[in-house]
């Protein structure tokens, strides 16, 4: 096959297709573009109550050390909660700046640098979220009891209790690595249900981060 | 002052450059339903950004990059996600005659079946190559440098005439 050759089947093909071609511009008048508009960066929209849920929780974790302040067995836990939440609310507040800023208009290589780094930013916080969950529901369990219904965790549980919370914590997420694993590609026909997976089983990562090499390679001046 | 975005303007721009829309979309997916779907998607983008275009470059080079943009992440998408914006079973681009298509040539359907096979930014290049844009053109449009178009592509095409070799 001479690719030249077919380049200029291509022209002509290319040529035929000007004619035959038809843009519906009722159909995009009609729906797609007032219906586009209103979908303005779906994906960072739907970052939006996940943002607001945590810049909640940081507020009310926040009120909680002010009120407990003196109790340094409420107030550490509350303390080591709400560094978390805030440490996710940057990560997430700068994902959602940098959707709504990405101009596809510009080069494709620096666009899709911009978009592999934004994706591999939300699969490492994904990750540590995933890692620091277990440890976490502790400290949660003890700031919500006293927070929400004025009880005290330390009385009502045994340390033993709460140290096998964490354990089990721990386990159960070693046991859902273990399985996205080995059953990501069979397990679950719902796309979300795939792409959490994938996302537990580091496979989304190690993609994103081959994605990115791609990217360098090809910006990277070859010898012919 | 920022010009508002017309709506007249933009439809008269996107029917004079429709083929970009249908032969990108066609580079990434082979399937009728992305395709369409891909379809709505790059022009949706297209909309969105168009209050950003700024009409001292060329519109084809600023679509060009929105749709191989919207396109690659596409096709790198995990979650595939339907997002009709016009109703089912129609289509915002038809042909009126398919015989007038590079479907009916048999070389041309190998010719995008090997393209098909190439990773999403190789097969952006040779799709603009084949579009008869120039290196400079090529380089401003994926942000590589135009030497860099030229070895590249000179690549592609030994890699293409070997893997058709092999059919």
């Amino acid at each position: 096959m001479d690719i030249d050759d077919m380049k200029q089947r291509w022209e002509e093909a290319d040529r035929k297709l000007e004619a035959s071609l038809r843009l519906s511009t009722r159909l995009l008048r009609e729906s797609a573009l007032s219906k586009a508009a209103r979908a303005t960066s779906r994906l960072s929209w739907l970052m939006l109550p996940e943002i607001l849920l945590n810049l909640g929780l940081v507020v009310w974790l926040g009120s909680f050390i002010a009120d407990h302040f003196a109790q340094a067995r409420f107030a550490i836990p509350a303390l080591a909660l709400d560094l978390g939440a805030i440490a996710l609310l940057i990560a997430q507040g700068h994902q959602w700046f940098a959707l709504r800023g990405i101009d596809y208009g510009a080069p494709v290589v620096a666009i899709q640098k911009e978009l592999g780094r934004l994706r591999l930013q939300e699969l490492r916080v994904f990750k540590w979220v995933m890692v620091t969950a277990p440890l976490a529901w502790t400290p949660l369990l003890i700031v919500a009891i006293k927070g929400l219904l004025g009880l005290d965790a330390y009385v009502l549980f045994s340390g033993a209790w709460l140290a096998a919370n964490v354990a089990f914590g721990v386990a159960v997420l070693l046991l859902a690595v273990w399985v996205s694993r080995r059953y990501a590609d069979r397990m679950g026909r719902s796309p979300g249900i795939q792409r959490l997976m994938r996302n537990l089983s580091g496979y989304s990562l190690s993609a994103a981060e081959g994605f990115l090499g791609s990217l360098a390679r090809f910006e990277e001046e070859v010898p012919a | 002052m920022t010009r508002r975005p017309s709506q007249e303007r933009f439809l008269t721009l996107l029917d004079e450059h429709k083929k970009i829309l249908y032969k990108v979309a066609g580079s990434y997916c082979r399937n009728p339903e992305d395709r369409r779907d891909l379809e709505q998607e790059i022009v949706a983008q297209l909309w969105r950004s168009f209050d950003r275009y700024d009409e001292s470059y060329k519109f084809s080079t600023w679509m060009y990059r929105i749709a191989l943009n919207v396109a690659i992440s596409f096709s790198r998408s995990e979650t595939r996600r339907s997002r009709h914006t016009v109703p089912a079973g129609e289509s915002i681009l038809e042909i009126a005659d398919v015989r007038e298509t590079a479907e009916t040539d048999a070389g041309l359907q190998i010719l995008r079946r090997l393209i098909a096979q190439l990773d999403e930014l190789d097969r952006a290049l040779i799709l603009l190559y084949l579009d008869g844009n120039r290196y400079d053109t090529i380089a401003e449009i994926l942000g590589i440098s135009e030497t860099n178009v030229g070895t590249k592509i000179g690549r592609i095409k030994a890699r293409l005439r070997r893997d058709a070799a092999t059919l």
